[in-house]
């Protein structure tokens, strides 16, 4: 997968994960893919609806260590 | 669907400042237009000093543990990102009137209007929501 780039949020709650991706990806451009690591438990539903509601895709997603992992590919 | 979200806030607690706030960003964050008409106690969220000094329910001071463990942010930084993120603070004039208070008693960038600017907005927003 080639990642554009790559927003650390491990650590911090809501709402900051959504606005941290919010801000990454309004710098890259469509097609793109946005590497997100968070810790909150709540992105695993909020990053989803997020991504939904831009209408972004989310290639992959995982956990390794307690940490989240989104791969979100710009609409 | 709906791009706007409109929420009014009236009341001036630190926890009611965190579920305006929060919905706030995570909304403008999606994408949204949001605006937050302030009324009575809820003036207390974009008031210069007020804001800095929101006290939790009497009884559930504990919680500022939580709050610390959590590493959430503080109100002025929500404030800020709120706004930075194109959020839109409305202060209610009659309210005002009735405390004393004027624009400068507030932060930066608010602007001061009626119920009738609110509900002119609140027409075409969905959710509307009431903190």
């Amino acid at each position: 997968m080639n990642i554009t780039k790559t927003i650390d949020a491990t650590g911090l709650s809501c709402p900051m994960p959504i606005v941290k991706t919010k801000k990454a990806m309004d710098t890259i451009n469509s097609g793109e893919i946005l590497e997100v690591l968070a810790t909150d438990q709540g992105t695993l539903s909020d990053i989803p609806a997020w991504a939904k509601s831009g209408g972004h895709t989310i290639l992959e997603q995982k956990t390794e260590k307690d940490v989240l992992y989104f791969y979100i590919q710009k609409a | 669907m709906s791009k706007k979200v409109a929420i009014i806030a009236a009341n001036g607690g630190l926890f009611d400042a965190y579920k305006v706030f929060n919905i706030a960003t995570a909304a403008a964050a999606s994408e949204k237009e949001v605006q937050i008409f302030f009324t009575f106690e809820g003036l207390n969220l974009i008031h210069k000093q007020g804001m800095n000094h929101l006290e939790m329910p009497e009884g559930k001071e504990h919680f500022s543990e939580g709050f610390k463990k959590a590493n959430v942010p503080s109100i002025p930084e929500l404030v800020e990102m709120a706004q930075e993120l194109g959020v839109k603070f409305i202060a209610c004039q009659m309210t005002m009137d009735v405390m004393g208070l004027s624009k400068e008693d507030f932060i930066d960038g608010i602007e001061v209007g009626g119920a009738v600017t609110f509900l002119e907005y609140a027409k075409e927003a969905s959710p509307t929501l009431t903190f």
